[in-house]
């Protein structure tokens, strides 16, 4: 066909074609800056969950260890304060112990992700797990919030003291504790957003 | 002249534009495939963020008409319970409340992600929120749980009475809004797998 027509168009396409098609299946080559930019997302969420783990297992032991006894001892009852008195507390350190042990275990798959760009699946995975177990966690530190809550400041309408005014230290350690849990959560936050948008990053 | 000449007596024209048709046929099939896929999954995102709204809604109007006067009173006062008696119970009743107009707001955006399966920004925009509206309603729900377990059983070592053994129809009514909420909580973790699983690019 010997049509006076532009032959750089349909060729030049045919070469752009060739060219996409070829950095596609060599992921090192064509421009830094695609594969870089979800590197460097699964970098930053490998860093964010070593992060999180020191935050929720220093809220879990901060919790955890917390007791005090008071000074004055009547004939039958002592004035000892322990976390495990208030079932909420107790949930609170099970669901941080839980929390620190899933992103232990979900390491690897981090460390994957960064080796591999294109695991969509594994990140699909990843990102239900993380909402689950931000949920989880979330519901840990919002109950323990609203007990520490009734502690500091006790409710006038249903009776209920504040055991903060005999319990000083008691109060001091389940508040400071509840800071690494929250941070942590803030982490997930962050963490379960880089994970949507190495999954929407659009290669061209 | 010569390049432009190699490439068309490698392959005829002819042949060149019907693979290059092809292939953009064989594109455009597997883009109509996923943007079917994707238009399915929006639409489940609708009735997803519908239901969730109507959950929301219900327990922050549980919540909120949970009033209770006992039919005794004494010379001084009268028994009565709101939710206004408990901070945590106010700061339910808001936060329910905005995830429910969130949810309504977000209903047009989830419409035109139906209409347009190829978006993508839409959804991001739309799967960030969602993470965010999770963690709200989690952190709201939870803590009304744990007042609503404190007035069914109190604790005997802070001396905490439990006050569902006098106010009856109070204690069932916040009971209910905290299982309406966690229903609530549940939707929207199921629209953020939907959103993750919708957002990837699958090429």
């Amino acid at each position: 066909m010997h049509i006076e027509r532009p032959k750089q168009t349909p060729s030049q396409s045919f070469q752009k074609k060739m060219k996409a098609t070829m950095s596609e299946s060599s992921e090192l080559k064509s421009s830094k800056t695609k594969p870089g930019v979800n590197r460097g997302l699964s970098i930053l969420d490998f860093i964010l969950r070593l992060a999180a783990i020191v935050g929720t297992l220093g809220s879990a032991i901060a919790m955890g260890t917390t007791n005090q006894t008071l000074p004055f001892v009547t004939q039958f009852i002592q004035f000892r304060a322990e976390y495990n008195d208030i079932p909420m507390f107790t949930f609170f350190v099970v669901a941080n112990a839980i929390v620190s042990g899933y992103l232990v275990l979900s390491l690897p798959f981090s460390i994957f992700h960064i080796l591999r760009n294109r695991a969509h699946g594994t990140r699909v995975l990843l990102v239900f797990l993380d909402g689950g177990m931000m949920a989880l966690l979330t519901s840990g530190a919002s109950a323990a919030a609203a007990i520490v809550y009734l502690a500091h400041k006790g409710n006038a309408k249903t009776n209920w003291l504040a055991v903060c005014q005999q319990f000083n230290s008691f109060c001091e350690r389940i508040s400071g504790s509840l800071i690494g849990s929250f941070a942590a959560i803030i982490l997930f936050l962050v963490m379960i957003f880089l994970s949507g948008v190495a999954l929407s990053h659009r290669r061209r | 002249m010569k390049n432009s000449n190699d490439s068309t007596v490698i392959d005829v024209p002819l042949t060149t534009g019907s693979s290059k048709s092809k292939a953009a046929a064989s594109v455009a099939s597997r883009q109509a495939n996923a943007g079917g896929m994707k238009r399915g999954l929006g639409v489940f995102d609708f009735v997803l963020r519908l239901g969730a709204l109507g959950a929301a809604l219900a327990a922050a109007a549980t919540m909120g008409t949970s009033d209770e006067t006992l039919p005794f009173f004494t010379q001084f006062f009268q028994f009565e319970a709101s939710y206004e008696d408990l901070p945590t119970f106010q700061f339910f009743l808001i936060a329910m409340g905005i995830i429910a107009g969130y949810m309504a707001l977000s209903v047009p955006f989830s419409i035109v992600c139906i209409v347009r399966p190829a978006a993508v920004g839409i959804r991001l925009v739309l799967f960030i929120l969602d993470t965010v509206a999770l963690t709200f309603a989690t952190s709201a729900a939870a803590a009304a749980a744990a007042m609503v377990y404190l007035a069914h059983s109190g604790n005997s070592n802070t001396n905490w009475l439990a006050i569902c053994d006098q106010f009856e129809d109070f204690c069932q009514n916040i009971s209910g809004a905290v299982v309406g909420s966690f229903v609530a909580v549940l939707l929207i973790m199921f629209l953020v797998l939907l959103s993750a699983f919708a957002i990837r690019n699958t090429h």
